[in-house]
């Protein structure tokens, strides 16, 4: 069997008092997507963090792509290969939408200046606002934001990409345009971590979903086994939250 | 969001129609320079004895204090930048350094530090250069423009390191998990995300930093630099009209705050990004 891209073996994490991750294990192959739901403050979000090391955590262990996250040079290594996409987009407000998606191609990557701009447009064409190019992200709205966003990370040409909640930020309208975007990138085979309580989007686009609660794995299961009938009381009681059930 | 049109509408009706002018952006700040430089000229022009002597012995002043200025502030930023990051540093020995240099800087009047670097320091430099027999060090004397420089950029490079460290604190944490989520480095997200964002965060207190300096460079003349300060005084010792002497000189600095002032308008007004 091929090896897993992520590797997650008993993780822990503490901010001061609080025990945010209890011993998290998780394996996700190539060309997955995950989904990750759970109650706010279920550390979720800390477990995605952790992925790419914008959190640390106190023990156990991640491999991403076979390398280590324990020294400076192997973090910048595994977060070339991964894209991040957040709840409140992060883009660079000084930089056009173009040049949001140029930065790190040429100190990152030393991509020529040619190279790179083509990429951008090729890229924002796909997430739909090559019209938008030399605009400031203050002139685009929520969704076209996101969209931004997550151009910028593929830019980079990721290996995985993990989404923080990317629709929790905007107004319903926008979500859709930003999850068209996402299901396109799952169809196209990319490997993909999602942070999110778009149910609809876990139904269409997940291989699995994960339940966590305080800090746990509490279920991992299929989204039709999930939807159709879960086991677990406390994953139906979140369920019939989420979904106004 | 609410609040501009509010209280342009109040001022309008109390105003009437100047509020139209206000809002173009005519301040009072050109009636202003316009009475003091009238005032100036009216007075060179009528009573050329002693106001046109005045100006012409101060003359090389005017540029001493303005080369010192400049100077001290370029170089000013440079220290306030280094100490900024020094402040933010996660290592505990830099963080160290740089919060006592910071703390023990701003705790001593600028006055004394100023004399101190002209006085003092030479002396400790001899000291070193008699222990490490090192001829040029012993030999040491000072150089009044060059010891009120440093002054001047030791003490304002704390001040100006904690301007800059409250624009960097002031971007979002998001910025750099961004920056750094796509691979940068802490240096290269410094470089090309944060500080272009904290620089235009930091500008009018920068700017007011400027103002602020080129005041305070009129200490420099307790410390042997004929600056413009210490030209009027020369001029006064001889002449003794202090009237005339130090409304002239007031004059000049008046001038040069109001022009620095505007500039720094004008640089804000360029660089501020679209909210």
């Amino acid at each position: 069997m091929e090896e897993p891209i992520i590797r997650i073996k008993d993780v822990h994490k503490h901010f001061g008092t609080v025990h945010a991750l209890r011993g998290i294990s998780l394996n996700i192959n190539r060309g997955e997507v995950v989904v990750i739901i759970g109650p706010s403050g279920s550390g979720k979000s800390t477990l995605l963090r952790c992925i790419n090391r914008l959190e640390e955590y106190n023990t156990g262990e991640i491999l991403v792509d076979g390398i280590s996250l324990d020294s400076a040079e192997n973090i910048n290594t595994v977060r070339r290969e991964v894209g991040m996409v957040f709840q409140s987009f992060n883009l660079f407000p000084h930089l056009t939408a173009i040049d949001n998606l140029m930065l790190a191609q040429r100190i990152v990557r030393k991509r020529p200046e040619a190279e790179s701009e083509e990429i951008a447009h090729d890229l924002l064409a796909k997430v739909g606002i090559s019209e938008k190019v030399d605009v400031y992200p203050a002139q685009l709205s929520g969704g076209q934001k996101q969209r931004v966003a997550i151009a910028r990370a593929l830019a980079m040409n990721p290996k995985i990409m993990l989404f923080d909640e990317p629709t929790s930020a905007l107004d319903p309208e926008m979500i859709t345009e930003v999850l068209n975007v996402m299901m396109t990138l799952a169809k196209e085979g990319m490997t993909m971590v999602v942070v999110s309580h778009e149910m609809g989007f876990a139904r269409a686009a997940a291989n699995r979903i994960i339940f966590i609660d305080e800090g746990k794995i509490i279920e991992e299961t299929t989204p039709e086994d999930m939807f159709a009938s879960s086991d677990n009381e406390r994953t139906r009681l979140f369920l019939s939250k989420v979904l106004n059930l | 969001m609410n609040k501009q049109p509010k209280t342009g509408f109040s001022r309008g009706k109390i105003l009437g129609s100047l509020n139209f002018k206000w809002r173009q952006g005519t301040d009072p700040w050109w009636a202003l320079v316009a009475l003091v430089v009238l005032l100036l000229v009216a007075l060179i022009t009528t009573r050329s004895d002693p106001f046109l002597n005045i100006l012409l012995f101060v003359r090389d002043g005017i540029w001493i204090t303005i080369f010192i200025t400049i100077s001290a502030f370029v170089l000013t930023l440079v220290v306030g930048l280094i100490g900024a990051l020094g402040r933010l540093s996660r290592n505990p020995v830099i963080y160290a350094i740089s919060t006592l240099y910071v703390e023990l800087i701003r705790g001593i009047p600028l006055l004394v530090q100023l004399i101190w670097w002209y006085f003092a320091f030479p002396v400790v430099l001899q000291g070193i250069g008699r222990w490490l027999d090192i001829a040029s060090l012993a030999d040491y004397r000072a150089n009044a423009v060059f010891t009120a420089i440093i002054g001047l950029v030791v003490c304002y490079g704390a001040y100006m390191a904690e301007i800059y460290r409250a624009g960097i604190q002031s971007i979002s944490r998001g910025q750099m998990e961004a920056a750094r989520s796509l691979g940068m480095t802490y240096a290269q997200a410094m470089r090309h995300v944060i500080l272009p964002q904290a620089m235009r965060v930091v500008l009018p207190p920068v700017c007011n930093e400027f103002i602020a300096l080129l005041k305070d460079s009129s200490l420099v003349s307790v410390v042997a630099v004929a600056d413009l300060t210490r030209r009027g005084r020369e001029f006064m010792s001889v002449h003794f009209n202090p009237i005339e002497v130090w409304t002239m000189i007031a004059l000049i600095y008046l001038i040069m705050t109001l022009l620095s002032g505007r500039l720094a308008t004008w640089i804000e007004k360029k660089y501020r990004l679209e909210k």
